[in-house]
């Protein structure tokens, strides 16, 4: 697997407060990377240490190839990024804003006007061309970023948190423009701190928390990872009744763990982590009910990769 | 030594400060260059200043030499000046002013290779033009030492001369600021109040006013050009310092200084940019006001030189002020401190000056103009020293330098070295008119300043 972007235990330290603490990602060429975590983790930080405009206390980041250390420029042209706030100049139309963000690049004026038509139909703002950039919406900015990283086709988007603050119509938007690029080609390495938002487009999730990635990997190696069992949540109707199950279930085969949980609507709940089939499922249905205990719900829990990491950071999340 | 020269000046700066590394954000192209172009960027950039170096070099030399051996450099500007036609005390400075103009002339060429402008070819061949000019028509030898780097340049640009091109920073700039109507509101109220102040000159020396008193026309005309010449000062003076004293903290404001910085544009070509969109204001509305300025010609007692000479000195003041802006504004990176240090800089240039000088020279190079001993009982070292001193600090001053030269012009119509007579001795010493010293000086102010506040740059962020 080839790595376009890769760190090896970057630490970045401002006075005694430690940003990053060694962080070491490894992103694969072509890949839609989610990096998560909760606000003041250090997304950012790692962002603008990948994109040359901080530098880190220690360690090594390479960005399609390019030392962050020693090759900034050759790593600025790769990259296009995207901070977490929109810059603003009031007074520019949109294809000057483009525009000036072309020039920037250094690309011929000639090719700018093309280039530009090309960007706006990408992030589909070809009828707002004329408008001024600070009476667009907040979805429609971030699209106008978006064509502004793509300017001088870089291999890999650094994105800050693009999602944040859009509605959720402005949010899929956004979601599918990255899909979109991806298809293109490009990598996508963008943060964001709902895990949530990131499960269903990302290929691959890295999450950060106090500085230091906890996990970090493809969702389907993540998957495998945490979910190791499946989880099934029997309800009853007191404690006692509780504690039977739990007995019970215990003696069955392929039981890895069980625990009583916190009551939910009154109900008291059991979780039974199951490493079986869904045979020994039935089996273990089977078992409980004819222990003659009334339970009132069995529930096989559905496999949320949010839900599971909450479950695998307790005690680790600050 | 090898390396010395690739790195030009940043390289003799870290022979001093032993290497440094510089954590910046702003990277250096001459050191980084990605590709040819930027590569020839550099080259060209250290080509200039390299030369810039020789000349001041030799400047330095005929200064010395006009020290040390003041009777034979009369000689020597004669050889170095052949055509001239005054005298030959004279030819030395006036070689010297030529090859400071020269300094002057490729540390500009520098800033605005660096910053890849458009205008770097044309203001190449308009120096190389001077030069062959100088030295076919004066004799001026040292043309030969600007003329030969500058064969080199040109030849280095030609290889890529679409490198060098509009200014994209300065482009946002401009149709941001003269769009809507803002720009045409401000252009309009300045008029109007120029207008009424010009109107209000006028009525204030009608004889009703002043008491029955008759004014000459001449004077009424030159009272008006005064007036308006020295509200334009002003107006230099406080605008353009605050137009570019923002110019960084006013990205990081709209958040867009960051994205400026991943973006492959340089800081020359960020702070020429930012300093191009500022004077092309302030000439926007020092244009506007032309046809005020001419009222004084209705009247006569003004000549086209002096309105000449008058916008020179307002566009070079301009040009530094804008300069120590952008300077402090690099230095600091905050609006309100950067405005601080810059005003505080322009007051005293412009209004602290004059009083010092008058309080430690008491006027000796207006009466040594003027033919009047400047110091009662003084030695012929101490009355030079004096008028000298005098001239260069009446020089670094618009204003006193406006009003030297206006005196020099009106006594002895020169305009550019006046001999004067040393009361002491009687003997004949040469000044250099102040307009002249000033516009030297103030642009080879301004290119440091740049070339000072992209190093500065380059060296902040975290």
């Amino acid at each position: 697997m080839e790595l376009i972007i890769e760190t090896k235990d970057l630490w970045k330290t401002f006075g005694d407060f430690q940003a990053v603490r060694g962080v070491s990602l490894s992103v694969p060429v072509g890949s839609l990377y989610g990096f998560v975590g909760p606000n003041g983790a250090g997304k950012t930080t790692t962002m603008r240490i990948l994109t040359t405009l901080t530098r880190p206390s220690s360690g090594e980041a390479r960005v399609a190839g390019y030392s962050v250390l020693e090759d900034r420029r050759a790593v600025r042209r790769a990259i296009g990024y995207m901070p977490d706030e929109f810059g603003v100049y009031e007074d520019l139309r949109v294809w000057e804003y483009l525009d000036f963000f072309a020039a920037c690049y250094d690309i011929p004026e000639n090719e700018r006007k093309r280039l530009i038509g090309d960007l706006l139909e990408l992030v589909d703002l070809s009828h707002r061309r004329e408008d001024m950039v600070d009476k667009l919406s907040k979805g429609m900015k971030q699209r106008l970023s978006l064509a502004r990283t793509l300017a001088h086709d870089p291999q890999v988007l650094i994105l800050d948190e693009p999602a944040s603050g859009l509605d959720p119509r402005a949010r899929v938007e956004v979601r599918e423009l990255l899909g979109e690029l991806v298809n293109m080609g490009k990598t996508i390495f963008f943060s964001s701190h709902i895990l949530a938002d990131v499960e269903d487009i990302c290929t691959h999730i890295g999450i950060i928390e106090a500085g230091q990635i906890i996990m970090e990997g493809s969702i389907d190696e993540l998957k495998r990872e945490l979910m190791e069992t499946r989880e099934i949540i029997v309800s009853v109707r007191d404690h006692d009744d509780a504690e039977k199950i739990m007995s019970l279930a215990q003696n069955v085969q392929d039981v890895a763990n069980v625990e009583i949980i916190t009551p939910r609507s009154g109900r008291f709940r059991v979780r039974v982590d199951f490493g079986g089939d869904d045979e020994g499922i039935a089996a273990l249905n089977r078992v409980l009910n004819d222990s003659g205990v009334p339970i009132l719900g069995f529930v096989e829990e559905e496999r949320d990769l949010e839900h599971m990491f909450m479950r695998v950071t307790k005690g680790l999340v600050t | 030594m090898a390396n010395l020269l690739k790195t030009g000046f940043s390289g003799l700066r870290n022979l001093f400060t032993a290497g440094q590394s510089v954590g910046d954000a702003w990277i250096d192209t001459a050191t980084a260059a990605l590709t040819p172009r930027e590569a020839l960027i550099g080259r060209v950039a250290r080509a200039c200043q390299w030369s810039a170096l020789l000349n001041a070099v030799v400047a330095l030399a005929l200064l010395l030499i006009l020290i040390v051996v003041p009777t034979s450099s009369g000689a020597l500007g004669g050889v170095l000046l052949g055509s001239y036609a005054g005298p030959p005390e004279n030819a030395m400075l006036l070689v010297m002013i030529g090859v400071t103009a020269n300094v002057t002339a490729l540390l500009l060429l520098a800033v605005a290779a660096l910053a890849q402008e458009s205008w770097t070819l044309p203001f190449l061949a308009a120096a190389a033009v001077i030069n062959i000019a100088a030295l076919l028509f004066l004799g001026f030898l040292p043309a030969v030492i600007a003329l030969l780097p500058l064969a080199y340049i040109l030849r280095l640009i030609l290889q890529d001369v679409g490198a060098w091109h509009a200014n994209p920073v300065s482009v946002k700039e401009l149709r941001g600021r003269m769009r809507g109507v803002r720009a045409f509101a401000i252009i309009t109220i300045f008029l109007v109040l120029m207008s009424t102040f010009t109107v209000l000159l006028y009525l204030l020396q009608l004889p009703s006013v002043t008491g029955g008193r008759t004014i000459i026309t001449g004077e009424l005309g030159r009272l008006l050009f005064i007036g308006v010449v020295g509200i334009e000062l002003v107006l230099v003076v406080f605008i353009v310092p605050a137009l570019t004293a923002g110019a960084i903290s006013g990205e990081r404001e709209h958040k867009t200084y960051d994205l400026l910085q991943t973006t492959l544009l340089s800081a020359p070509m960020f702070l020429v940019g930012k300093m191009e969109s500022a004077l092309g204001y302030i000439l926007l509305l020092l244009a506007t006001a032309i046809p005020l300025q001419s009222i004084a010609f209705l009247f006569g007692g003004v000549s086209e030189t002096e309105v000449i000479i008058a916008f020179i000195i307002l566009l070079v003041t301009g040009l530094l002020l804008g300069a120590l802006g952008l300077f402090f504004s690099a230095q600091t990176e905050r609006t309100l401190t950067a405005t601080v240090r810059v005003y505080t800089v322009a007051m005293g240039l412009c209004f602290g000056l004059p009083l010092i000088a008058l309080l430690l020279f008491q006027n000796a190079f207006g009466k040594a103009i003027s033919g009047l001993p400047p110091l009662p009982d003084a030695s012929p070292l101490v009355e030079s020293i004096v008028i000298y001193a005098d001239m260069l600090l009446a020089a670094i001053n618009p204003i006193t330098a406006a009003f030297y030269t206006q005196q020099m012009l009106i006594d002895h119509q020169e305009l550019a070295i006046l001999t004067v007579q040393r009361a002491s001795d009687g003997a004949s010493i040469p000044v250099i008119a102040p307009w002249l010293l000033t516009t030297l000086l103030y642009l080879l102010a301004t290119a440091f300043m740049i070339l000072l506040a992209v190093r500065r740059m380059r060296r902040n962020a975290s």
